[in-house]
């Protein structure tokens, strides 16, 4: 507990919000992961991008919990995460939204976003409504506006569009009042409207806000990140800003084959 | 949408109002009252033998239902529950100098009950928290495994089952020789059960527990405690089958391993079925469907070529089953609703409102 303390504090110093070490997650034979490493600091916004099938929902999946490390380390706020269990993330302030949606969808749109607050604050187990579930109701319909779900509020998930899903999957990780936000995808199925809503919206937050991105849509990517690291078969293959990254040979040469895939309509 | 000019605390009220008065609870209150009135009118045995079991039955279903729409779980566990709670109690009540078996205790029927539904409460806590990791049909297994162990436990640990059981159970005196208040009792119980089981799924708990049932690795990435939201809700829902199982012992008089073997675990789980697993008025309605078919469709003319009575009924029960599968997977209790959706389509094409789907795509909810 001691040295978890100190490390916790030397980290917040760096301002250093993720570590990763050598993370390798094998799948039987399969490796999906060979050894990453990744930093990233308080206030970053990194957008994470590579080929179908290179590693990187495996990658969220290994910061959230979701799936546990062959070998390697993660650490959080200076906190060892690896053997920790999905549900400690989000008082840690990790929030994450999942690639193929993962919704409430027997229940509504407000309760969805009620749901998402309650798990972090202990309030799931009891049986009266308070105050602070009124704060939560507020902040849940507030969070239907930003996602622009309010009209359709009171709509069981489970009815929603395909592009509402995706938005309510998005209030989701951010009503949670996160300090690290992964996105998974968050613009595939999105029409070009709703794209360019997205970005505004990534742009707009709170720039304290941590955020990791995963997205196909190359101009979603660059505009909303700050940095941009490359994946491919499982390892990191290139890191910088959207500019380096832009005219980076090496990506191009990994992109060039599926180049009309990934600007396209993606899945 | 709302009246303007009403002031906010008017319209909410009035709001929360209709809400009350929606056509399902009107139909619940009806059928509580005609049950309440039954004994005025209602043959003894219609009322004291129908009607008491149907209620029995329905609580226990009713936690099956309870599990199943919010949690996401189909428990064949209940049966058991229930049972324990019966043999505790017969253990409890009987007196030392009974011609019975078993350990009388010769306690008080009311602290026979504490002391039952204590037991029982504790049993299911251990028992959900060991399924609480599984979904689907692996929760189904595991709970069918604990009926079955259930059944062999009370079968070799003859103390506690009185090698064939215990007979001579008396209810407490307020039921003894009432059979009529005992029925008006397990009609106000299940009521309770009926309006807590609703109202749970409005709480931060019950909310909870359908996020459970909808994406429990959702669940988990926000911070909950999966597997304990589980656990309580299994505790719960043994705690409720423990109260049918009370009554169940008291309205029987008598308790035995057979009572508690595979074959009356699977007829609650057609009770349920019967009335829709999703919908918790189902399982009363279930429940009576089943009771009566159980006393009075064995003797029609034609079916009572088929083997012997025992033949017959499950005959009569397997093919019911059968149809209801086929017409509605959600049980009567769907049918009802498709009905009454029906019903409501039509009534809008008459007036020529093309407002339909909208409120039709609205189906029915737990
Ligand atoms: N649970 C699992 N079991 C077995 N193999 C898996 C599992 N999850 C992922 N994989 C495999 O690991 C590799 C990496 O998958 P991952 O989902 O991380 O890729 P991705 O970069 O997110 O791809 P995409 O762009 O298609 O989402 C793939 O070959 C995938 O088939
Ligand atoms: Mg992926």
């Amino acid at each position: 507990m001691n040295t978890d303390a100190a490390a916790a504090a030397s980290a917040d110093r760096r301002g250093s919000l993720l570590n990763l070490e050598a993370v390798v997650v094998a799948f039987g034979g399969l490796q999906a992961l060979g050894g990453v490493d990744l930093q990233v600091w308080k206030g970053d916004r990194l957008a994470l991008l590579g080929p179908n099938g290179a590693g990187k929902t495996t990658l969220f999946n290994v910061i959230a919990g979701d799936v546990k490390p062959t070998s390697g380390r993660v650490t959080i706020k200076g906190i060892d995460c690896t053997e920790l269990p999905a549900r400690f993330r989000p008082r840690l302030g990790v929030a994450r939204t999942y690639q193929k949606t993962r919704l409430f969808r027997g229940l509504t749109v407000e309760d969805n976003l009620y749901l998402a607050q309650t798990g972090r604050s202990g309030r799931h187990l009891a049986l009266l409504r308070s105050g602070v579930d009124a704060e939560f109701r507020e902040r849940a319909r507030a969070m239907a506006e930003t996602v622009w779900l309010a009209d359709v509020i009171g709509v069981t998930a489970g009815d929603l569009s395909h592009g509402q899903q995706r938005q309510l999957e998005i209030g989701m990780a951010l009503v949670t009042g996160p300090e690290f936000v992964m996105l998974d995808e968050p613009a595939s199925g999105l029409s070009r409207g709703e794209r360019e809503r997205l970005v505004q919206l990534l742009l707009s937050l709170d720039p304290d806000i941590t955020l990791l991105l995963i997205e196909h849509d190359m101009d979603v990517a660059l505009r909303a990140a700050q940095r941009v690291m490359v994946m491919n078969e499982g390892e990191t293959v290139a890191s910088g800003t959207p500019d380096e990254i832009r005219v980076d040979p090496l990506v191009h040469a990994i992109y060039l084959g599926s180049e009309a895939g990934l600007r396209g309509a993606d899945p | 949408m709302s009246p303007t000019g009403a002031a906010p605390g008017r319209a909410q009220s009035r709001r929360t109002l209709r809400r009350l008065l929606s056509a399902r609870n009107v139909v619940v209150a009806a059928a509580t009252a005609l049950a309440l009135l039954l004994p005025l009118f209602g043959s003894n045995f219609f009322v004291e033998f129908v009607m008491t079991r149907t209620m029995i039955l329905g609580i226990a279903a009713a936690t099956i239902v309870f599990l199943a729409a919010y949690g996401g779980m189909v428990s064949l566990a209940q049966y058991l529950l229930a049972g324990v709670a019966g043999f505790m109690v017969g253990n409890a009540v009987v007196a030392q100098d009974a011609w019975s078996k078993g350990l009388k205790l010769g306690w008080n029927p009311w602290v026979a009950v504490l002391f039952a539904l204590a037991v029982t409460t504790a049993v299911a806590f251990v028992l959900g928290a060991l399924a609480s990791r599984t979904t689907g049909i692996y929760f189904l297994m595991i709970t069918l495994t604990y009926a079955v162990i259930g059944y062999y436990v009370f079968g070799s640990i003859t103390p506690l089952s009185g090698f064939g059981g215990i007979t001579g159970i008396d209810p407490p005196g307020l039921f003894e020789d009432h059979p009529q208040r005992m029925y008006l009792a397990l009609v106000v119980l299940s009521v309770l059960v009926y309006v807590a089981f609703r109202v749970l799924a409005v709480t931060p708990f019950g909310l909870a527990l359908q996020g459970i049932r909808d994406d429990p690795v959702r669940m988990a990435s926000l911070g909950f405690n999966v597997s304990l939201h589980r656990t309580l809700a299994f505790t719960l829902a043994g705690f409720t089958a423990g109260l049918a199982g009370v009554f169940n012992v008291w309205w029987n008089g008598q308790i035995d391993p057979t009572s508690i073997s595979i074959g009356p675990t699977l007829d609650l789980l057609i009770v349920a079925v019967i009335g829709g697993t999703l919908s918790l008025e189902g399982a009363w309605l279930g429940a009576f469907v089943f009771v009566a078919a159980n006393n009075y469709l064995r003797n029609l003319p034609l079916v009572d070529h088929i083997g012997i009575t025992e033949a017959r009924f499950n005959t009569i029960v397997g093919v019911l089953v059968l149809l209801i599968m086929i017409l509605s997977p959600d049980g009567l209790a769907g049918i009802i609703d498709r009905i009454r959706l029906g019903l409501r389509r039509l009534v809008h094409l008459s007036r020529g409102s093309g407002a339909g789907p909208a409120e039709a795509a609205a189906g029915s909810k737990p």
